[in-house]
């Protein structure tokens, strides 16, 4: 006789050992990639002389995983999402409130309201007034970040639009060059984009990382459009023609909102390659004629750093937040990405 | 309402012919069924008289007025297409009034209401597509499709990707509706079922060209060519070879066809044996060797009469059979006679 409840019961032992061993795994893992985040944001709010402060980073963590492992337990008694949340928050916030309450303070970010922070700190002489007040450095990398992400979104809707439902001559050559160009690392360009942009004549302007960022980033954006194009089928358009519409009109009416979700992803990866870029925004200046968060946060370490490491984190903070904003908020998006997919 | 003349219409792609000299003349308020394997050109005709594509020769003409070069959304068609091709970012309502935004219709919501109605689905005009079953889908589809009052309706395999209960409805159902708008009306089928029940005139097509032009019982009855005569028929017809020493026919036939339904058990006749029996609900299927290689009978009967092994005689009228010249077309009036030593 087979004892079907012994077999049972060993396979429940099992598979929760293996539920076990996979989220330990997982979660010890992800320890090396979210402490450092984590600790960012407790030096930017806890520095007071301007060294990290150790003491409040331990008790930081304690609060963390408190949180989380509350919201697991409530996960699972309650067997609800939302409450289990809540709970995790509300723990976290008691206790974040018992053990560091204290040490919180916003004195770092005080270079947010201070135009001319750094002259304060280190003296006029130093920097020679050459440094911009923060807000300068964001708003430029807003006008870089954003512009880019417009002209990428277009031009790669328009033309992977094009590739997907047209047969042209030399269709299938400039599509392998798409791939193609991928595989340089950007970073070899360097110097003749220097030259270029040089004899161009807009050197020291926005223009140039602008133009040059988007130019680097068209070719995989339009390969990845054309995978979402490639899936909203023909019989689609068609029907919208016979229905009356245009071409023009059913693109805009019919075969554009079936690829929303692809044009919001490479939007948001476009977004934030042209937030984080440092070196072709460092490249292709000489001196100081722009600024954007990432040459701010970069000469703020520079010039600054040994006398308030709470404040290049705070500089940090500061940086990190519209990305992770953005992220959050089109997260339901960037998930749905394979639907696209990349075919050839 | 239109009358719609093809004149020697053509369409070739780069390398391939896909609709070869196309001759047909419809007559307003028919519903003509385009039959033929997949790859005969029934759908590029379809796509043609639509206005999606450009023929490469001849003309078609609405009313008697060429329209090769209006365009598809110009030409007051509407399409079905197999998918259904609803838009899914639209309600079924938008669905329904998509082809009505571009004219200008004071009652167009009205009128949408009144199609929904008539197909049956006045409760789902707030759903979206992807909530709807196969049958709504079609129904919407069918909708909007008709809400313009287009002079032609083109049905490209509408039921092919529904349920065999579903398909039997949606048959009648469609008929019905043309018939009650008296809108001339093509359906494009590889089914000649769904053909020779809906259509007034069925077009068979093979490799482009058009084979027999005629009712359903023309192209069951008296077929024009071998691929007629082998195509239409479910079970097929019986097709031997040409000269057989079993069979007496005149120099020029090339092949023998006789339908299953033709041949009947009998005293005397060919002596077959049967090899396989299948009941078909109303009547059954049965195949027997015999001189002639292996043939195909239908009795009309629910009970089988014979089992695998059994040893019998079959006999047929002279005038049900047919035979073919060697290049495939129907020799009239002819018929071929069992040779003696064949009798038993």
């Amino acid at each position: 006789m087979t004892d079907w409840s012994a077999l049972a019961r060993r396979s429940i032992r099992a598979r929760r050992l293996r539920f076990g061993a996979l989220s330990v795994f997982l979660a010890a893992i992800s320890i090396p990639i979210a402490v450092p985040y984590i600790w960012m944001v407790m030096i930017a709010f806890t520095s007071r002389r301007g060294m990290a402060e150790t003491g409040t980073l331990w008790p930081a963590l304690i609060v963390i995983v408190a949180g989380l492992c509350s919201y697991g337990a409530a996960l699972l008694w309650l067997k609800r999402e939302r409450l289990a949340i809540v709970a995790g928050v509300a723990v976290a916030l008691v206790l974040g409130l018992v053990l560091l309450g204290g040490d919180l303070h916003l004195q770092n970010f005080r270079f947010m309201v201070n135009p001319n922070i750094i002259e304060d700190l280190q003296g006029q002489g130093t920097v020679g007034g050459q440094f911009p007040w923060v807000w300068e450095a964001f708003a430029n990398s807003l006008i870089l970040a954003g512009t880019q992400t417009v002209i990428v979104v277009t031009v790669s809707t328009l033309a992977a639009y094009y590739l997907s439902r047209f047969s042209f001559r030399g269709r299938s050559a400039f599509l392998q060059s798409l791939l193609v160009l991928q595989a340089f690392p950007a970073i070899t360009l360097v110097i003749p984009i220097f030259l270029i942009v040089f004899w161009v004549g807009l050197l020291n302007t926005l223009y140039a990382p602008i133009l040059v960022l988007t130019a680097l980033e068209l070719p995989f954006f339009i390969f990845l459009m054309k995978g979402f194009f490639d899936a909203v089928p023909w019989d689609i358009e068609m029907s919208a023609m016979t229905d009356g519409a245009s071409r023009r009109q059913a693109f805009w009416m019919v075969v554009l909102p079936q690829v929303r979700v692809g044009m919001i992803a490479i939007g948001v990866f476009a977004f934030i390659k042209g937030w984080e870029e440092y070196v072709f925004v460092n490249g292709l200046r000489t001196g100081n004629s722009y600024w954007v968060m990432s040459t701010y946060l970069y000469y703020v370490r520079e010039d600054v750093m040994g006398v308030d490491y709470g404040m290049v984190a705070a500089v940090a903070v500061l940086y990190v937040l519209p990305a992770l904003v953005l992220y959050l908020f089109c997260q339901k998006y960037l998930t749905q990405m394979t639907l696209g997919g990349v075919k050839g | 309402m239109a009358q719609v003349t093809l004149k020697a219409l053509n369409k070739t792609w780069d390398d391939a012919v896909a609709v070869q000299d196309m001759d047909i003349a419809i007559e307003d308020g028919e519903f003509v069924a385009i039959l033929g394997p997949s790859g005969c050109g029934k759908s590029t005709t379809l796509f043609m008289l639509a206005g999606i594509y450009l023929p490469t020769g001849g003309e078609i003409l609405f009313d008697g007025t060429c329209v090769n070069e209006v365009e598809a959304r110009h030409r007051n068609v509407g399409i079905v297409f197999q998918s259904y091709a609803l838009y899914p970012n639209m309600t079924v309502l938008q669905n329904i009034l998509f082809p009505t935004r571009f004219q200008n219709l004071p009652d167009a919501d009205k009128r949408a209401r009144e199609m929904a109605e008539m197909v049956q689905i006045s409760d789902l005009l707030d759903r979206r597509p992807s909530q709807l079953s196969g049958g709504q889908q079609q129904r919407v589809a069918l909708a909007r499709a008709l809400i313009k009052r287009p002079n032609l309706l083109l049905l490209d395999e509408p039921l092919s990707n529904l349920d065999a209960t579903l398909r039997l409805t949606m048959r009648a159902e469609i008929r019905r509706i043309t018939r009650d708008l008296g809108v001339t009306t093509i359906l494009v089928t590889h089914d000649q079922l769904e053909a020779t029940t809906m259509a007034d005139r069925v077009v068979c097509m093979n490799k482009g060209r058009i084979e027999q032009v005629g009712r359903a019982e023309d192209l069951y009855l008296r077929p024009d060519t071998l691929f007629v005569a082998g195509f239409i028929g479910s079970p097929p017809m019986n097709l031997i070879t040409l000269p057989h020493p079993a069979l007496e026919a005149m120099q020029s036939a090339r092949t023998f066809g006789l339908r299953p339904e033709a041949l009947r058990a009998a005293e005397t006749g060919l002596p077959a044996q049967v090899t396989h029996v299948e009941p078909m609900g109303r009547e059954v299927l049965t195949t027997a060797q015999t001189p002639l290689g292996a043939m195909r009978f239908l009795e009309a009967t629910t009970q089988p009469r014979w089992q695998a092994g059994d040893d019998l005689h079959l006999t047929y009228a002279q005038d049900d059979a047919i035979l073919f010249d060697e290049t495939g077309a129907r020799i009239p009036n002819a018929t071929a006679r069992m040779t003696e030593q064949t009798h038993a």
